[in-house]
C-alpha cells in the first residue's frame, strides 16, 4: 500500500493545476466526489453546535461587561438579556491612562520575548533535529529534564535578584524563555522534512544556516507561526513574575493592572472598614471582571488572523518552488 | 516504507533526479568527525542550553530543600538537613492515596475522552471546503480557552447548576428539580471533561492544524484521482500527516499524567467534595504551600519529576517498540 | 511549575503553579475576603512566637485622644459611630515630622493600581509627612509569595513593610522578626510613645498582638472586636410582610425554610453563622482545666449538626451548594437568597452598591442569638488584622522618624490627617456636597488608593453618613453585640505553632464543606478527631498547656 501512495506522490508534481468545472460548489476541487447528504448534514450540525457553544457565552460576558451593576444585581449573576447598556467599565478601566501605559509595557515584553523566545527555540531545534548528529540524545535530555523538575519561587527569586533583574524587563523575559515543549514540538515538525531535500542541499555545499534559513524555515512558516503564538501568549498573559520582580509599579503588565480592576472594591477583612469607599466611587463588580476578560481577549483577536494565514493548504508547496 | 515516513518523504523529488544518498552511518564515524561535522548545529543549541542552564538548573539547585527543614530566612546553606523525612511525609499522608487515584483515573479518562477531541476537531474542520467557513469557525473555537476558570465554571453553574437554566426551566414546567450536575461527585469526571473540552479543544487543534497544513494539497488529489474515497484519504493523508505530532503530545501528556487542571479541581473542590477532586498538586498545595512548607513541596516536587521522566521515557521506548520516532529516536 | 503540553501555558511554564495560586486567589478570595479573618482560626496562621513573656511592659501605654464626640460612642469595645461629617477639621500634628528624604514601602492592595509619578494624592500625604513614602505596591491576592521572596533576601527589603495577618510566614517570630525588622520596645514602650499621640490612642490589645518573643515590634492596623454578622434581606422579608424574629438555631432553620420557594432560597452557606451562634471556640477552650481544640468541642459538633440539617432542608442556593462562594454577595444582593452571613464591612459596601438602584435595599443583621436559645458568646476578633514591621537599623534617627511619620498616619476621624488619607485633597479628589459629604471627583478613582493604611491606622470609627439611618443602626447593633464578646483563650496573643502541627488542621477544611452538605457524617468526625490527635494534636494541646502554665 505504502509503495503505491509514494507512486501516487511522486507522480503529483507533474500533474497539472485542476481545472474548475461550473455548477460545483467554487471551492470543492474537481476531483473531491460531492460529499453524502448525512454526512454534509452532521457535519453542520456538529459544528453549528461547536459554534453555539463558544458564541453563548462570549455574547453573555461581553453584554455583561456592557451592562450596570445594578442590571447585574437584579439578575443575580451574567446577564443573557440586554438592559441597561453602558460602557462605563470600559471608561474606567481604559480612562486612567495607567492601562495604556501597561499596555505599552505588555506590547514590548510581548514583541522582544516572542521574537527572542522563538529565534532561540527554532535554533535550539533545528539544531536537534539531524538524526545522529553529536550529543543530541544528551541535550535533548537537557531540555526534557526542565518540564519536569521545576524550581521553587524562593530560589528563582534569589538568581533574578542576585542577577541585578529586579526591576528590569529582562526579569519577565528571560526565566521563561526557553519552553522545552515547544523546541520539542518544532523539532517534530523539522524532522517531518524530507531528508533528501536536506541533504541535496548539503551536497550542494549549503551549510546548517543556510539551510535552516533557506529551506526549513520557509518549510515551516506554519508551525513557526504557532509557537511564536504560544509565546506570545505566554507573554502577554503572564503577571505572577512581575509580582515578584518588579517593584515599581509604573513598569507593571497589562495583565497585572487589570487584575487590579477585579480586586476593586474588596473589603479588608475584619476591619469594617471598605478601604476605597466614598473616596473613589470606583465601579465594581461583574460589568469590571467581565471587561477585564473581553479586554484580555482583544490582542489576540487582533493577532489569530496573522497566524491563520499560514494553515492554508499548499503554502508551503509555493514557498519551496518560489 | 511507513505511513509517517511517506508523509515524511514529501515534497517529491522530480523524476529524473538523482536520488539522495543515504544518510552516512553514523556508529562508524568517530566522535572527533562527528563534533566537527556538527559544529553549527551545537552552536545553535547553545543559547537556548545557556538561558536553560542559568534559568532552569540554577535555581533548581534549590531542591536540596527537600532533605532539609528548611526555613527562608536562614537559607539553603544553612537549613539543618533531615534526610528522607519529608519524603516520608509526601508518602505517608493517608490522604495522598486518594489524590494519586484520583489523578490517574482523570488522566486516564481525559486521555480516552479529551485528547482526541482537537484532533477530531482539526480534521473535521479540514474537510470544510469553503475558506470563509472554514477560518470563521476557526477564530471562533479557540476563544474560550482565554477564559478564566472561574469563569468557565460560573458559566457551567448557571447552565447545569441546581438554579441554572435547565433546571430552572424544569422546574418552571413542573417537571421536577432536575439534576444538580455541579454537586454531584459521581458525574464529577465527567464534568470537568465537557469543561475541560469547552474550554481547551478549540485551542489545541491550531497545531494539529499547522500539521495538516504541511501536507501537499496534491497529495489529496492524486489520491481522489487514484478512486480513493474521503475517508480512505483521510486515513491514508490526513492521519498519517497528524502522526507524529499526535505521538509526541501523547508522550508529553503521559509524562504530565500526574498533574491534572488544579485550577479547575480547586474551584469546584467543595461542591463534590475532596473525595474525588483531590489530585496531587491540591494535595501539595493544601499540605505544603498553603502552610508555607517549602520543604514538604519541594519534596513533592521531586517525586513527582521522578515519575513524570520516567513515564515520558518509558512512552518513549514504548513508542519505538511501534516504530515510531516519539520525543527522541534512537540513534 | 511543571510545563503541561496543554497549549495555553507555553513560554511561561516557570511559574504555572505560581500562577494558579494567584488564579485562585481572584477566584476564590476576591469577594470573599471577608471570610478570609474569620477562617483564621483554623487557616494557616502560624503566627509568631511564645508569649510567656507578658507582654503589658513593652506595649506603649494607652492615652486616648478625643478630637471630636461620638454621636454613638463605644460600648465595651465596639466601634463608635458619628451621624455628620465634622465641619472643622483639627491639624493633629502641627508640622510635618519628616526630613525630606524618600523611604521605600511594601503594601499589598485590593485596588486598582495608581499612579505613583505626579500623584497628586501621594503628594499631599507626603507634605503632611514631610518625607516621601514610596510605594512597592502588590496585588493582595498573591502578597504572601511576595513577602515570601523579599523576606529571604534580605538585602531587598523595603523600610518599610505591610504585613497581613493570614500573609505571616512560617517561623516569622522565631527567626525572621528579629532579623530583619527592628525592635521598637525602646521607642515605644510604657511612656516612651508619648511623643506619638495618635499610637498612643491605639488601643492595648492592638499594640499586644503585634509583640513577638516579648518584644514589641509591629504597628497595628487595628480590627473589628466583632468581625461577622447574620444579615438578612429586610425590606424583601417586609414585602413579604414577614417580621422575623429569631432568637434560636431552629428559629432560623425554620425561617430559612419558609423563605425558600420558586427560584428564591432562604439562605447562602450558613457555616460561619453556624460557628457564631453555637460559640465554637476559634482555637482552644478550657474544660475546667483541660485544653480542648476547637474541633474536639461539643459546640462544633453542633454548629456542623445545625449547618448539614440546613442544607438537608433545601434552603441553601444551588449555587452555595456548588461552594460558588465569589457570587455569594451578588445573589444575596439580587434577592435569590435571602440569608447570609458576612464581615460587618460588608454591610456599608452593600447599601454603596444597591441605594442608587433601588433605594429601598436594606440588609439587617439579626440580633445576636445563641443556638439553643440562651445567652449568646461572640468570641473577640483578633485585635489587629494587619501589622507593618520598619527594617533593622542601628541608624535611631531614622526609626524615630518613621514612627514620627507613623503618628500622623495614625491620625484619626476628625484631623485633616485623616481627611486628606482618606479623602484626598478637597477640591482635587473630592468637593463637599450635602451635608459636607466628600463627592468624589474622576480624579479619585485613578489616583486614590490609599496605601498608607496598611502601615499603621487609627481606632476603627463608623463614619458612613451618606447611607440613611446606616450609622445609627450599625452603631446600636455593634454596642448590643458586644454585651456578648468574650476573650477566646490566648486572646491578642502571638504564638507560634511549631512548623510540624501546621497542616494537621487541614482535614477539618474539607469536612466542613463535607458534613454540611451531607456528603460525610459525624462519624467522620469522630475518625478525623482521632486522627488528628495521633498526628500530632496531642502534642500541640501539650505546647499551649506549657504556655498556659508559665502565664498562670
Amino acid at each position: 500500500m505504502s509503495g503505491q501512495t509514494t507512486e501516487i506522490s511522486a507522480a503529483t508534481a507533474v500533474l497539472p493545476e485542476p481545472r474548475r468545472r461550473p455548477r460545483r460548489s467554487k471551492h470543492r476541487p474537481a476531483w473531491e466526489g460531492r460529499p453524502s447528504v448525512g454526512g454534509q448534514a452532521l457535519k453542520v450540525v456538529v459544528l453549528t453546535a461547536v459554534v453555539l457553544a463558544v458564541v453563548f457565552p462570549l455574547y453573555t460576558v461581553i453584554l455583561t461587561s456592557l451592562s450596570t451593576q445594578a442590571e447585574t444585581i437584579r439578575v443575580g449573576g451574567l446577564v443573557t438579556v440586554p438592559g441597561e447598556l453602558t460602557f462605563n467599565a470600559y471608561t474606567q478601566i481604559l480612562g486612567g491612562g495607567t492601562v495604556t501605559r501597561a499596555a505599552l509595557v505588555s506590547t514590548f515584553i510581548t514583541l522582544v520575548g516572542t521574537v527572542l523566545s522563538t529565534t532561540v527555540s527554532v535554533m535550539g531545534a533545528y539544531g536537534l533535529s539531524r538524526p545522529g548528529s553529536f550529543a543530541h540524545r544528551p541535550i535533548l535530555f537537557v531540555f526534557l529534564i526542565t518540564m519536569f523538575f521545576g524550581a521553587g519561587l524562593i530560589p528563582t527569586y534569589l538568581l533574578v535578584s542576585s542577577l541585578g533583574l529586579i526591576n528590569s524587563y529582562w526579569a519577565l523575559i528571560l526565566p521563561g524563555a526557553v519552553s522545552a515543549f515547544n523546541v520539542l514540538i518544532l523539532r517534530n515538525f523539522f524532522m517531518g522534512i524530507d531528508v533528501s531535500i536536506l541533504d541535496a542541499a548539503r551536497i550542494d555545499g549549503a551549510g546548517d544556516w543556510r539551510i535552516l534559513g533557506r529551506i526549513v524555515l520557509p518549510m515551516s512558516r506554519a508551525v513557526i507561526a504557532v509557537v511564536a503564538l504560544f509565546y506570545g501568549v505566554g507573554y502577554w498573559n503572564a503577571f505572577f513574575n512581575a509580582i515578584l520582580y518588579i517593584n515599581d509599579n509604573a513598569k507593571w503588565p497589562l495583565q497585572l493592572v487589570l487584575r487590579s480592576y477585579v480586586l476593586q472594591g474588596v473589603t479588608l477583612p475584619g476591619s469594617g472598614v471598605g478601604q476605597v469607599d466614598v473616596a473613589t466611587g470606583a465601579v465594581t463588580g461583574l460589568p469590571i471582571k467581565m471587561a477585564v476578560m473581553v479586554l484580555a481577549i482583544v490582542p489576540i483577536l487582533i493577532v489569530y488572523p496573522f497566524v491563520q494565514r499560514h494553515f492554508t493548504k499548499g503554502v508551503i508547496f509555493g514557498a519551496i518552488k518560489g | 516504507m511507513s505511513l509517517s515516513e511517506l508523509v515524511r518523504r514529501r515534497p517529491p523529488v522530480t523524476p529524473g533526479e538523482a536520488p539522495p544518498p543515504a544518510p552516512a552511518p553514523t556508529r562508524t564515524i568517530g566522535w572527533r568527525v562527528r563534533l566537527k561535522r556538527d559544529r553549527s548545529l551545537l552552536i545553535m543549541v547553545t543559547p537556548a542550553i545557556l538561558l536553560l542552564g542559568v534559568f532552569a538548573y540554577v535555581p533548581m539547585l534549590g531542591n536540596v530543600i527537600a532533605w532539609q527543614s528548611y526555613s527562608p530566612y536562614t537559607g539553603f546553606l544553612h537549613s539543618p538537613y533531615v534526610g528522607w523525612v519529608n519524603f516520608e511525609r509526601v508518602f505517608t499522608n493517608p490522604l495522598f492515596v486518594n489524590a494519586v487515584e484520583n489523578t490517574l483515573i482523570i488522566t486516564a479518562f481525559q486521555l480516552v475522552f479529551f485528547f482526541p477531541i482537537p484532533i477530531l476537531l482539526a480534521l473535521l474542520l479540514n474537510s470544510v471546503v469553503t475558506p470563509g467557513i472554514r477560518t470563521t469557525i476557526q477564530s471562533i473555537v479557540y476563544l474560550p480557552h482565554f477564559f478564566s476558570w472561574v469563569l468557565v465554571v460560573t458559566v457551567f453553574q448557571q447552565i447545569f447548576g441546581g438554579a441554572g437554566l435547565i433546571n430552572q426551566t424544569l422546574r418552571d414546567h413542573g417537571l421536577g428539580s432536575g439534576f444538580d450536575m455541579m454537586t454531584n461527585p459521581d458525574t464529577f469526571l465527567v464534568l470537568i471533561t465537557m469543561q475541560s473540552v469547552w474550554k481547551d479543544a478549540g485551542w489545541g487543534i491550531i497545531i494539529f492544524l499547522a500539521a495538516l497544513s504541511t501536507v501537499s494539497p496534491e497529495l489529496y488529489e492524486a489520491s481522489a484521482v487514484d478512486g480513493a474515497g474521503r475517508w480512505r484519504r483521510m486515513w491514508h493523508i490526513s492521519l498519517p500527516a497528524l502522526r507524529p505530532v499526535i505521538i509526541l503530545l501523547l508522550i508529553l501528556r503521559l509524562g504530565d499524567a500526574l498533574t491534572v487542571g488544579f485550577e479547575q479541581l480547586i474551584l469546584q473542590r467543595n461542591a463534590v467534595g475532596a473525595g474525588v477532586s483531590e489530585v496531587i498538586d491540591t494535595y501539595v498545595y493544601f499540605q505544603g504551600v498553603v502552610y508555607g512548607d517549602w520543604s514538604f513541596a519541594a519534596a513533592a516536587g521531586l517525586v513527582k519529576g521522578v515519575v513524570s521522566l520516567a513515564l515520558v521515557l518509558g512512552a518513549n521506548k514504548l513508542a519505538h517498540v511501534f516504530g515510531e520516532s516519539g520525543v527522541y529516536k534512537r540513534a | 511549575m511543571n510545563a503541561t503540553p496543554t497549549f495555553g501555558r507555553l513560554g511561561d511554564h516557570a511559574v504555572d503553579r505560581r500562577r494558579f495560586l494567584g488564579l485562585i486567589a481572584t477566584g476564590a478570595a476576591v469577594v470573599g475576603i471577608p471570610g478570609l479573618l474569620t477562617a483564621c482560626s483554623t487557616s494557616p496562621t502560624p503566627s509568631a512566637t511564645n508569649p510567656a513573656a507578658a507582654a503589658g511592659d513593652v506595649i506603649p501605654k494607652y492615652i486616648p485622644v478625643t478630637y471630636i464626640d461620638p454621636d454613638y460612642p463605644s460600648v465595651n469595645g465596639s466601634v463608635p459611630g458619628y451621624e455628620s461629617i465634622p465641619a472643622e477639621l483639627v491639624q493633629s500634628v502641627k508640622d510635618a515630622p519628616g526630613t525630606g528624604v524618600v523611604y521605600t514601602a511594601m503594601t499589598p492592595l485590593w485596588g486598582t493600581i495608581p499612579p505613583t509619578k505626579g500623584n497628586k494624592y501621594y503628594e499631599a500625604v507626603n507634605d503632611l509627612l514631610g518625607s516621601e513614602i514610596q510605594f512597592q505596591i502588590t496585588d493582595g491576592n498573591v502578597y504572601g509569595d511576595k513577602l515570601a521572596t523579599v523576606l529571604a533576601s534580605a538585602k531587598d527589603v523595603p523600610d518599610w513593610v505591610s504585613i497581613p495577618t493570614w500573609n505571616l510566614p512560617p517561623r516569622f517570630g522565631s527567626e525572621i522578626v528579629e532579623n530583619v525588622f527592628q525592635d521598637l520596645t525602646p521607642f515605644l514602650a510604657g511612656d516612651k510613645v508619648t511623643p506619638y499621640p495618635n499610637l498612643a490612642n491605639i488601643s492595648s490589645d492592638a499594640w499586644k498582638f503585634c509583640v513577638f518573643n516579648g518584644r514589641l515590634y509591629g504597628l497595628p492596623f487595628p480590627g473589628e472586636v466583632i468581625t461577622d454578622a447574620i444579615f438578612y434581606r429586610r425590606d424583601i422579608l417586609d414585602g413579604l410582610g414577614i417580621t422575623p424574629d429569631v432568637t434560636s438555631g431552629q428559629d432560623l432553620l425554620d425561617l430559612a425554610k419558609e423563605l425558600t420557594g420558586g427560584s428564591v432560597w432562604g439562605a447562602e452557606d450558613l457555616w460561619n453563622t453556624a460557628a457564631i451562634i453555637h460559640a465554637v471556640p476559634p482555637k482552644w477552650k478550657l474544660d475546667g482545666d483541660a485544653l480542648v481544640h476547637r474541633v474536639e468541642t461539643e459546640e462544633y459538633r453542633a454548629a456542623l449538626a445545625w449547618n448539614a440539617e440546613l442544607f438537608a432542608s433545601g434552603a441553601v442556593h444551588p449555587d452555595a451548594v456548588a461552594d460558588l462562594s465569589g457570587e455569594a454577595k451578588t445573589r444575596f444582593q439580587s434577592g435569590k437568597s435571602l440569608i447570609a452571613n458576612d464581615g460587618v464591612g460588608g454591610w456599608h459596601e452593600a447599601m454603596r452598591d444597591n441605594l442608587a438602584s433601588n433605594p429601598e435595599y436594606w440588609q439587617q443583621p439579626f440580633d445576636p442569638f445563641a443556638a439553643d436559645g440562651g445567652t449568646p458568646v461572640l468570641w473577640k476578633g483578633n485585635p489587629a488584622n494587619i501589622f507593618s514591621f520598619l527594617k533593622k537599623t542601628d541608624d535611631e534617627d531614622k526609626i524615630k522618624e518613621l514612627l514620627a511619620m507613623a503618628n500622623v498616619l495614625a491620625a484619626p476621624y476628625g484631623t485633616t490627617e485623616y481627611d486628606t488619607i482618606n479623602n484626598g485633597v478637597e477640591g482635587v479628589h473630592y468637593t463637599r456636597g450635602a451635608d459636607g459629604l466628600p463627592v468624589p471627583t474622576d480624579l479619585a478613582a485613578t489616583e486614590l488608593q490609599p496605601t498608607y493604611i496598611f502601615l499603621v491606622d487609627p481606632p476603627l470609627s463608623e463614619t458612613h453618613v451618606q447611607y440613611p439611618g446606616y450609622v445609627k443602626a450599625a452603631s446600636e447593633w455593634k454596642a448590643k453585640a458586644a454585651e456578648y464578646t468574650t476573650d477566646p483563650l490566648f486572646y491578642a496573643q502571638q504564638i507560634v505553632e511549631p512548623q510540624q502541627y501546621a497542616s494537621i488542621g487541614q482535614p477539618f477544611v474539607d469536612l466542613e464543606k463535607d458534613i454540611s452538605r451531607g456528603r460525610k457524617s459525624l462519624d467522620d468526625l469522630d475518625a478525623a478527631v482521632e486522627e488528628w490527635r495521633a498526628s500530632g494534636g496531642d502534642e500541640l494541646r501539650a505546647f499551649y498547656q506549657d504556655i498556659l502554665d508559665q502565664q498562670s
